[in-house]
């Protein structure tokens, strides 16, 4: 098996080697660099439009808000936050004071992607490209699962005189096996950045391939993420319920595999609602979704044995759907970080306060779903999670949504390197 | 959950019946009406003695009384025999524990056994096996060592096996002997001298697939032995992973290990079965396809919905028997991967369905950037 190339036309096999590729895509470092900033947000924001219009794209998960990212608006306010507030330090030198100042593209950005979100590609390669870096980027699975829609519509996007095939010049979408050693380390040694995106065992082979020294690496993941129900927020007259749809949106998109996705989610005693209670709606909201895709079988199994785990168990209780490996909402006074079993199994964990949760985070938390209703409480629990490692602490319902800075990086500002010029 | 003590009566003899019975002549909706009406009071009696099982059961399934198939009936993860004390006897019941081999550091399943379900294990491996290797005793050459067979009340997977098919032996020769390493070395000599007395008559062989391959058929190839025993079978278990890890197929296994044999490659006979339901095994017919007995049914479960397959369709292997009393091992859904080859019309003539193992469940490549332990897992 060698190596297939995922274009707006589908995928196909092109070659044993990437050097056809990365000589392609070096070729064409010079002409990125010479597009002006503002017309590549222009094409960027076309195609934001086109995503949500476009049959092939309209209905792929995650997609409303990757076109909302992608507007000119968020680009533009992601540029500033990352450039030092100037995005047009990427178009060339501006003076700092005597002196100058400049944003340079790496050079090529060779990207691993994980298999659990299909729009994730997009995360890395609009920055990379905004920062003029040309692009190669390996998926996780060969089903290219809407990457090739995705190329397809950015192809056809229009702006300013540029045109989305034009910039796509700048990208080469791979998969090979992810056994093909050979591949990886010339994927590796081509790269003047290495973003990488995927679980612990990816992470561990990608990042001790041999590099060249320049190189920079960019990891997310692996992470786990939490969800937080304060006192107050059970108590209050708006009650759980639209909490508790939030988290459940949280859990459903991307099917909990993103490392942002809810696994444990904490809920202070209080007067209101039992932990049962709670379960139950829980479960209310799961049932409603709409039915999963599909699941392999070794989640499948991984959803059962949670499911007996906690039947078993006299101190636990679970609530499961009737239809299969659907949803599964687990219930104890275990506090701990319970064991990522993804795809819509929620683990309820009941504590006295959440300050009982601060001694489990560490920076392999990502995110927490935080619910305090208490804006004091709020700041005080972020604070603390936050010295603690985690990056993130954001309300109910947009814990996938990606935004800068993201797993503690501005990812644009580490795929520029800044020079000076002091004349 | 109260059973009625008649019930039970009742289902005991029908279980009696169903081990002494012909094993493979019941037509599958026969055999599955039947199974279900007596795992109804089983499962609800197993219930009642183990407290566990009966809020797996209360919380995850329907009520007995409207299991309507085998596929009804909730089955237990086998991996939870690893997790819990899963008995519905008290201890002074138990005449002896199984434990299963124990691979990268996990706990061993513990399987407490009573009389009744020792009795009925035996009895219905016996019946099985006759159906296959007809039931006179013969030599029986067991490729393993003696150490593996512990006396005692407790006993491995491998122990339990031996001891299972030594039912149908004359006298006993164990192949190899155990290292101080704990690892295993053919007795060459021994083998020598029982092919040399035997291997001319009908004889019984046994052992783990991984430890007959690894130890057994590998090590001859290397030394250039070949033996001569044409009326010999070998009944072999487990350890394919292992096996499928080397990329060894099992019509390589079988091709290379008759040649050594020197017998006939269908005489190759594997088995599938595990010490979470012993005694219940799922024997390969002429046409290489596994059936289940009389007592026992196997479910082939899609991924996701958990609904049965159809006929040429994989999925999860469910195995269901009507054995075991002391313990929850009536419905157990495994970490294997199989195929159901047919219902009620194998060519070889067995009735029900029959399947086909195809790999065990492995950790798929890529759950995303989300797949990870959680910290406390990591540090405690």
């Amino acid at each position: 098996m060698s190596v297939a190339r995922i274009t707006a036309e589908g995928s196909q096999q092109v070659d044993q080697t990437l050097a056809p590729i990365v000589e392609a895509l070096n070729r064409q470092r010079s002409r990125l660099s010479q597009i002006p900033v503002r017309k590549l947000l222009g094409l960027l924001d076309d195609f934001a439009g086109r995503l949500l219009r476009d049959e092939r794209t309209r209905t792929l998960e995650g997609i409303a808000f990757l076109s909302a990212w992608l507007r000119r608006s968020n680009l533009q306010k992601l540029l500033e936050l990352n450039l030092n507030g100037n995005p047009a330090y990427l178009d060339g030198f501006l003076p700092e004071g005597r002196n100058y100042l400049a944003a340079k593209p790496h050079g090529l950005v060779a990207m691993w992607m994980a298999g659990n979100v299909a729009t994730l590609p997009m995360f890395s390669l609009v920055p990379a490209l905004l920062a003029k870096n040309v692009c190669l980027v390996k998926l996780a699975y060969p089903d290219p699962a809407g990457m090739d829609r995705l190329l397809a519509v950015l192809a056809e996007s229009q702006a300013d005189e540029l045109a989305g095939a034009d910039l796509l010049e700048a990208v080469a979408v791979v998969w090979f096996d992810y056994t093909r050693r050979d591949l990886n380390e010339a994927m590796s040694l081509a790269a003047d950045a290495k973003v990488i995106w995927g679980g612990g065992a990816a992470i561990k082979a990608i990042t001790s391939l041999p590099r060249r020294e320049h190189c920079v690496e960019i990891v997310f993941g692996p992470k786990y993420s939490i969800g937080l129900i304060g006192r107050k927020q059970s108590e209050s007259s708006d009650g759980l319920d639209s909490v508790i749809a939030a988290f459940v949106r949280d859990v459903a998109i991307f099917d909990q595999r993103a490392c942002s996705a809810p696994q444990t989610i904490f809920i202070e005693r209080n007067g209101r609602y039992s932990l049962g209670e709670v379960g139950e709606m829980f479960a209310r909201h799961l049932a409603a979704l709409p039915g999963k895709p599909g699941l392999d079988a070794y989640t499948t199994m991984q959803i059962l044995n949670a499911r007996a785990q906690w039947a078993l168990d006299q101190s636990r209780d679970v609530i499961a759907s009737a239809d299969g490996a659907n949803w599964t909402v687990c219930m104890d006074h275990d506090v701990g970080l319970k064991e990522a079993v993804q795809s819509r199994t929620v683990f309820l964990t009941e504590v006295e306060s959440w300050r009982e949760v601060i001694p489990l985070l560490s920076p392999k938390v990502q995110t927490v779903g935080l619910a305090l209703a208490d804006p004091e409480e709020t700041l005080a629990f972020a604070e603390a999670a936050t010295e603690a490692g985690v990056a993130r602490c954001v309300r109910p319902g947009i814990m996938n949504n990606f935004e800068s800075p993201w797993d503690g990086k501005l990812v644009l500002s580490q795929l520029v390197r800044w020079v000076t010029l002091k004349p | 959950m109260p059973a009625d003590e008649t019930d039970v009566r009742g289902v005991d003899r029908q279980i009696e019946e169903l081990i002494r019975g012909p094993q493979y002549a019941m037509m599958q909706a026969d055999k599955d009406a039947r199974l279900v009406s007596i795992l109804r009071v089983l499962c609800r009696d197993v219930a009642r003695r183990c407290a566990p099982y009966g809020r797996f059961l209360q919380r995850l399934g329907k009520e007995p009384d409207a299991w309507q198939t085998v596929a009804d009936v909730p089955p237990l993860p086998v991996a939870m025999f690893k997790r819990f004390e899963l008995a519905a006897v008290p201890p002074e019941k138990v005449v002896r524990q199984l434990r299963s081999s124990s691979t990268t550091g996990q706990e061993p399943s513990r399987i407490a056994i009573d009389k009744t379900t020792a009795f009925r294990q035996g009895r219905a491996l016996v019946s099985v096996l006759k159906q296959h290797i007809g039931g006179r005793r013969r030599p029986f050459l067991v490729l393993d060592a003696a150490e593996s067979v512990a006396a005692g009340d407790s006993l491995s997977a491998r122990g339990a096996a031996v001891r299972g098919v030594e039912n149908f032996a004359s006298h006993t020769t164990f192949a190899m002997r155990m290292l101080a390493s704990g690892d295993l070395e053919p007795d060459w000599e021994r083998v020598e001298v029982f092919f040399a007395q035997h291997g001319d008559k009908p004889v019984l062989l046994f052992g783990f697939t991984f430890i007959v391959w690894s130890r057994f058929v590998l090590e001859a190839e290397r030394r250039g032995l070949q033996f001569r025993a044409p009326r010999a079978v070998l009944l072999h278990s487990g350890g394919w992973k292992k096996l499928q890890a080397q990329a060894v197929s099992k019509e390589e296994f079988t091709r290379r290990t008759a040649a050594v044999l020197g017998c006939e490659p269908q005489k190759i006979l594997d088995f599938y079965g595990m010490v979470e339901q012993a005694g219940t095994v799922f024997v390969d017919c002429e046409a290489g396809n596994k059936h289940a007995p009389a007592f026992a049914d196997v479910v082939i479960r899609r991924p996701y919905t958990l609904l049965p397959v159809e006929v040429g369709e994989m999925g999860i292997i469910e195995v269901a028997s009507v054995l075991p009393t002391s313990y929850p091992g009536q419905a157990l859904i495994t970490d294997d991967q199989g195929t159901l080859v047919g219902v009620d019309d194998c060519p070889c003539g067995r009735k029900g369905s029959c399947f086909r193992f195809t790999h065990r469940i492995e950790r798929v490549e890529v759950r995303g950037c989300g797949d990870t332990f959680a910290q406390s897992r990591e540090i405690r």
